[in-house]
């Protein structure tokens, strides 16, 4: 047998608990070969478990240990590991809860779990300069609809129907949560980092849309003129420069460009 | 026994810690007298943030070694062209003593198992394992250090004891070992051998580095949890290594049930007061 068939049998013992692999164990005293086997399948199931606990702390607390084991069962049979380091493992989790029953009753466990692991995202994203102040001041004003804003690469937004910000604060202050309730309209979220803190911050409508654009590449002229939308025209310059400050000094905007 | 002088030149850090998140903040104020730090590559394989901003702080100040888990050095996948790069990289940022991982496999078909799996001790896994060591440290530009792993079960197909296994993957592929005291000790359990059989047989000339460790027991079988203190048969055969090996970079592996740093500071100190007498014995 080579050795890459020996793998293979014993990777299938581990995942599917194909038992062929059993006879390719050696006989020694102390324990028998299923004895052995169990050992390196606990470990395997555990330490994936273990995994999704750290990236998921506030979506365990809501589900409690039990089905949070279960849940972490079900995800590990559907997504085993892809990748090197376990720090990838649980980035389908979201998707999982809300397609799949008994989780999917209940959308506040998918939305929890999208705002974890967005936190871990924003928490080991690639570190970036940021625009100061003082950079926009020195742009020509007629210039001014043609300068376009590269995000901070920590940079994420959520659209959150539930309030999962509310009761993860509770949580981490280990406090009882409100009882989980929809809002009519989602409501948009930004994160990010600035030095080493993970910050969030929700959004109004006409600023969530202003941001969306320029993510997208929209230029600051384009983003006026959007603005038209929920503003009197001239308002929107006044309104427009004060966004733009405000996403400087918050330390969103990693760089500018003009064309 | 064999006898090797102390004299062996070999680099040499003195006793170290695993660097551990729980223990930044105590690094980082107290500058423990701590003379190196390892850490586990896979880790600080990542953008930014936090852990990296901490280890260029923590390297700033003490001699560090990379020690990975992933590598699948005895896989028959193809070897991750990525994987190696960011190894790479991190290296060139962190610049290492030395660089580890584990004479193991740990993925397949693309599924990583995350966990150190054994091999079996046959001729064609220790030509393959040695051909795939030396494109890494071609790759790397570098010597890497193997280190033994614990284990629960060997194969009815192996062909010689783990340590003529291991002897020979270093010897083929001129590389270094990490031996990990702890998990001589627990294999020996598993497995009914002498463990003092397996540190004689070793080559002295390629040991760089010592792991200690404690484990805990899963009813007749000992499970390599890196969760205790080091016990006192693994101090006897950290002693017994010493004698054989003479002056080893030594350090203590705590991974899980993380104590206060003063803690593993003290366990540190055994170590260097086990080693002190039998280095100056074997000087004079
Ligand atoms: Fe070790």
């Amino acid at each position: 047998m080579t050795l890459r068939a020996l793998q293979r049998e014993f990777q299938r013992a581990l995942l599917a608990g194909d038992t062929r692999f059993l006879s390719r164990i050696a006989e020694t005293p102390g324990a028998d070969s299923a004895r052995r086997l169990t050992v390196y399948a606990e470990a395997y199931r555990l330490r994936l478990r273990e995994a999704l606990e750290v990236d998921y702390p506030k979506l365990r607390t809501l589900l409690g240990p039990t089905q949070f084991a279960e849940l972490a069962d079900t995800y590990i049979g559907r997504h085993p590991s892809r990748h090197p380091s376990l720090r990838w493992l649980g980035r389908h989790m979201a998707a999982l809860l809300a397609q799949t029953a008994p989780w999917s009753a209940q959308p506040v466990l998918s939305e929890m779990a999208a705002f974890e692991w967005a936190q871990g995202e924003v928490f080991d994203a690639p570190e970036a300069g940021v625009v100061a102040v003082a950079e926009i001041a020195d742009i020509a004003p007629p210039d001014w609809p043609r300068l376009h804003f590269q995000a901070h690469p920590s940079l994420r937004r959520l659209d959150l129907s539930w309030n999962v910000v509310p009761i993860w604060q509770a949580l981490d202050q280990n406090e009882s949560p409100a009882p989980p309730s929809a809002a009519t309209t989602p409501q948009a979220w930004l994160l990010w980092r600035r030095q080493l803190d993970i910050h969030w911050r929700s959004l109004g409508v006409e600023e969530r849309w202003a941001v969306d654009a320029w993510r997208r590449g929209a230029a600051f002229g384009e983003i006026c003129e959007g603005l038209c939308e929920w503003l009197p025209p001239e308002h929107v310059p006044v309104h427009a420069a004060g966004l733009l400050k405000s996403w400087v000094d918050a330390g969103l905007i990693s760089v500018l460009v003009l064309d | 026994m064999r006898e090797t002088p102390a004299t062996t030149s070999r680099p040499y850090l003195g006793y170290g810690l695993g660097l551990r998140t729980e223990h930044y903040d105590s690094v980082l104020q107290r500058r423990p007298a701590v003379d190196w730090f390892e850490i586990t590559s896979e880790n600080y394989m990542i953008g930014g943030g936090k852990a990296l901003h901490i280890l260029e702080r923590v390297r700033a100040d003490y001699p560090m070694v990379m020690h990975g888990v992933s590598l699948s050095i005895g896989g028959t996948d193809p070897l991750d062209e990525d994987y190696l790069g960011q190894l790479k990289a991190l290296a060139a940022r962190v610049e290492p003593e030395w660089i580890s991982d584990h004479l193991c496999w740990t993925a397949m078909e693309g599924q990583h198992l995350h966990d150190l799996l054994p091999l079996p001790y046959t001729e064609e896994a220790v030509r393959h394992v040695a051909e795939r060591v030396c494109r890494v440290q071609d790759f790397l530009g570098r010597q890497i250090l193997l280190e033994n792993v614990s284990s629960y079960l060997t194969y009815t197909c192996s062909q010689m004891p783990e340590w003529e296994f291991l002897d020979a993957v270093a010897r083929r592929a001129d590389c270094l070992i990490l031996l990990d005291i702890n998990n001589v000790h627990v294999s020996s359990h598993n497995h009914c051998f002498d463990p003092l059989d397996y540190i004689n047989a070793l080559p002295a000339e390629r040991i760089r580095q010592f792991h200690l460790a404690g484990h805990s027991h899963n009813g007749p079988i000992i499970v390599d949890t890196h969760d205790q203190p080091v016990i006192e048969p693994v101090w006897q055969l950290y002693a017994a290594a010493v004698r054989r090996f003479g002056m080893v970079s030594t350090m203590i592996e705590r991974d899980d049930n993380i104590p206060a740093l003063t803690e593993l500071l003290d366990e540190l100190q055994r170590a260097r007061t086990i080693a002190a007498p039998i280095l100056k014995s074997s000087a004079a």
